[in-house]
């Protein structure tokens, strides 16, 4: 228990460290505070909206992904010490164990359940006139659009 | 010297364990939870569990109330909680008497085991300091590869029913993607 | 056999106390010299890089710019947001910053490795080593340390009660814990070689250029922890938690003064720290380097000094590719980010880890050693395929039916 002493005089000094330097901030530093300064830092911008409520389940999964490795990675250790009185059967142990937890990542992976981002082929693009990935679609036809859009007689513009 | 380790642990676990209940705020309940487990570790470390120790923190306070964290951040429940409202009904009382036959469990076992308190046990088959850093690491081993091969295994199984678990639960169904 | 740190065998009286508080006081020091000189080493070299002078006003060579910084933090204004959980938002600088001091405890910073030497030194009457800690557990403290580490990010971003620290710090646990699995899984490789947990078992069993494994360890797992390592630093190319062309700085972007200042020394503390792990995991720690018989030595220094000096040395290195790293390789995109840990480095690790404990089997039981490394190869092929099936097909079905989460 003797060799953790260090540890714990090391963790107390750091504490010590960090709280002294908090206490010499609050001597030193000025303190000016106003509704400006404790709001939330958004760039100057005054902050419209709440801070988001949620967030995307994924990260639920990770977390759980991770005690499942951890848990592996646990009892890896153990063997990784200990392998050399363990033997043909132990190793066929951990096999095993393994095993389970790469089937389960396997279906898990399947389920798509570690796919982030956004999808990577776009769908079919609808419009208002139609599919803009028709065939007639061509460089001219989608200047003449956006060059008339919004405006009032086509003869002012020139393409 | 052993006395104090055990008296400053048992504090951090008592601490931290009525803060897990008198504390409102779900987040400050999850870090009184991680003293407690902190606690225990240290306990382990004194009774010679090293490697327990090490396992308690990395997976309890690393990774399961990190869970718990996520949970909270995730599900914006990281609000005080109003509670009057009773999400299931009849729950409290039922808690109540729950936690008495729980309590009444326990003093009978303290009762009927008073004898215990006066015995000397013969101890723990312990590696002693001097058979090197790994000893506690290689007996732990030994046993779990050995006599308990079956828990073993089934902890691998019962982890794999969770995360698949998880992933049905959480995953959108096909009608609410589209 | 390494065994534990005789110092403590004993009743601990006033003389061991007193080398405990001196070896603490000493580490704490170098601690913090170390984060100053880093800082200041990353912002020069960086400068280098990028074609520009860097700090030069403040001392020789600007080398106490950071002390300057230092001092400027403590006079600077700490503010206190308004909506911010108080007692969380004091707590999590100090989660992530004694953390980063208490992983340095277990590198071993010096002593005699050579010749079966256990790497122990005599002061003032008592053996010892020159490390602070030698705790059973070894490394695995490390990684306990880390897994807590994870705490002060997750907390800060959350207490502040703002939007950006939020999402800097719900990506940067998601991260962190991704990675340490892939920490875990390479460290456990070095483990099954090294056959210990103790950090300075494993120093000790790496007296040669050979005994570094180059193959077994330095191939696959080395790359992998320092990719683990790199990501679990917030370090680029993974510092999505302060991306800064998005979430303007991260977790930390409410803390301002000292708070902010702890946070920063806990980043290059741990930086330190971490190159020094990797140094001690697979290249010696404060061995020299060595070929068979012949060793570089370096005359006129105690072997136990030299060790420091090579240390230092190894340490340097990994510091630079640190820096390297950060001004080269441009910022992963967070997909990409958990691609890469998921789908690349755990399963890899996981199977090379299955590998290596095949053949030491193999080589234990006198197996033809070929064919077990062949039959391992087979089944891991298959695995792979198995994985990349995987990968198709939910890539396919997402195009089809669009995200499933």
């Amino acid at each position: 228990m003797g060799q953790y002493l260090p540890i714990v005089v090391l963790a107390i000094l750091a504490i010590l460290f960090g709280v002294g330097s908090l206490i010499a901030s609050k001597l030193l530093a000025p303190r000016r505070p106003n509704t400006a300064k404790g709001a939330p830092y958004e760039c100057g911008i005054v902050p419209s909206l709440e801070a988001p409520e949620r967030f995307p389940v994924s990260f639920y999964v990770v977390a759980m992904l991770f005690i499942m490795f951890d848990i592996e990675i646990i009892f890896a250790y153990p063997y990784a010490v200990a392998s050399n009185s363990l033997g043909v059967y132990g190793f066929w142990e951990l096999v095993a164990f393994s095993a389970v937890f790469f089937v389960a990542f396997v279906y898990v992976v399947a389920r798509g359940a570690l796919d982030w981002g956004p999808v990577k082929k776009p769908r079919r693009l609808v419009s208002r006139d139609g599919d803009i990935l028709s065939e007639s679609r061509s460089v001219s036809t989608t200047i003449r659009r956006v060059g008339f859009e919004g405006r009032e007689t086509r003869e002012k513009v020139s393409v | 010297m052993e006395f104090f380790v055990f008296v400053c642990s048992a504090l951090m676990i008592l601490v931290g364990a009525v803060g897990v209940i008198v504390r409102k705020h779900p987040v400050h309940a999850a870090l009184s939870l991680v003293l407690t487990l902190f606690g225990v570790a240290v306990l382990f470390v004194a009774q010679e569990a090293h490697f327990l120790a090490a396992v308690q923190v990395i997976v309890y306070a690393g990774a399961i109330v990190v869970l718990f964290l996520f949970v909270i951040m995730l599900l914006g429940v990281d609000r005080v909680e109003n509670l009057r409202t009773e999400p299931l009904s009849g729950q409290r009382p039922l808690a109540v008497l729950a936690s008495l036959g729980l309590v009444a469990v326990l003093i009978t076992a303290i009762l009927r085991g008073n004898q215990i308190f006066n015995e000397r046990g013969t101890g723990l088959n312990l590696p002693d300091a001097q058979d090197g850093p790994d000893a506690n690491t290689v007996q732990l081993a030994e046993s779990i590869f050995s006599q308990y091969v079956v828990a073993f295994e089934v902890t691998s199984v019962l982890l794999v029913i969770a995360v698949v678990g998880t992933v049905l639960l959480t995953r959108r169904t096909r009608a609410t993607a589209e | 056999m390494i065994a534990l740190d005789s110092l403590f065998f004993e009743n601990l009286l006033w003389t061991p106390l007193l080398i405990v508080l001196a070896k603490v006081l000493v580490v704490f020091v170098i601690g913090l010299l170390a984060t100053l000189l880093m800082v200041w080493f990353e912002r020069k070299a960086i400068a280098g890089m990028q074609n520009r002078v860097g700090p030069n006003k403040t001392g020789p060579f600007g080398i106490l710019q950071t002390l300057a910084d230092g001092i400027k933090l403590f006079f600077k204004e700490d503010l206190f947001p308004t909506r911010a959980d108080r007692f969380v938002f004091v707590v999590a600088p100090f989660l992530s910053f004694v953390p980063a001091f208490l992983s340095f405890a277990i590198i071993p910073l010096g002593g005699d490795f050579r010749d079966g030497n256990s790497g122990e030194v005599t002061i003032f009457g008592q053996v010892t080593r020159i490390q602070l800690a030698d705790p059973p557990i070894g490394v695995l403290f490390a990684l306990a340390i880390s897994s807590i580490a994870v705490y002060g990010i997750m907390l800060a971003g959350w207490s502040s009660g703002s939007k950006y620290p939020l999402l800097g710090s719900v990506r940067a646990s998601a991260q962190m814990v991704s990675y340490e699995a892939a920490l875990g899984l390479s460290l456990a490789c070095v483990l099954l070689l090294a056959g210990t947990l103790s950090t300075s078992g494993i120093v000790a069993a790496q007296s040669t250029i050979t005994d570094w494994h180059f193959v077994s360890t330095g191939l696959v797992p080395f790359f992998i922890f320092l990719i683990a390592a790199t990501a679990e630093l917030n370090r680029p190319p993974f510092d999505l938690v302060e991306a800064e062309q998005e979430l303007v700085g991260g977790f930390n972007t409410e803390y301002s003064s000292i708070r902010f200042a702890l946070f920063y020394l806990a980043e290059f503390m741990n930086t330190v720290t971490m190159s020094g792990l990797i140094v001690t995991l697979f290249f010696g720690g404060p061995q020299p380097i060595a070929f068979g018989d012949f060793v570089f030595d370096i005359p006129m220094l105690p072997n136990a000094l030299e060790g420091s000096v090579w240390l230092l040395a190894k340490i340097l290195v990994f510091l630079y590719l640190y820096v390297w790293f950060r001004a080269t390789l441009p910022r992963l995109r967070y997909d990409q980010l958990m691609d890469w840990g998921w789908k690349l480095l755990i399963p890899a690790s996981l199977g090379w880890f299955m590998l290596l404990a095949a053949q030491q089997l193999g080589r234990r039981n006198d197996w033809n050693i070929f064919l077990v490394t062949g039959a391992c190869i087979a089944v891991l092929v298959i695995c792979y395929l198995l994985l990349q099936a995987a990968f198709s097909r939910s890539s396919s079905q997402r195009e089809r039916q669009g995200t499933m989460f």
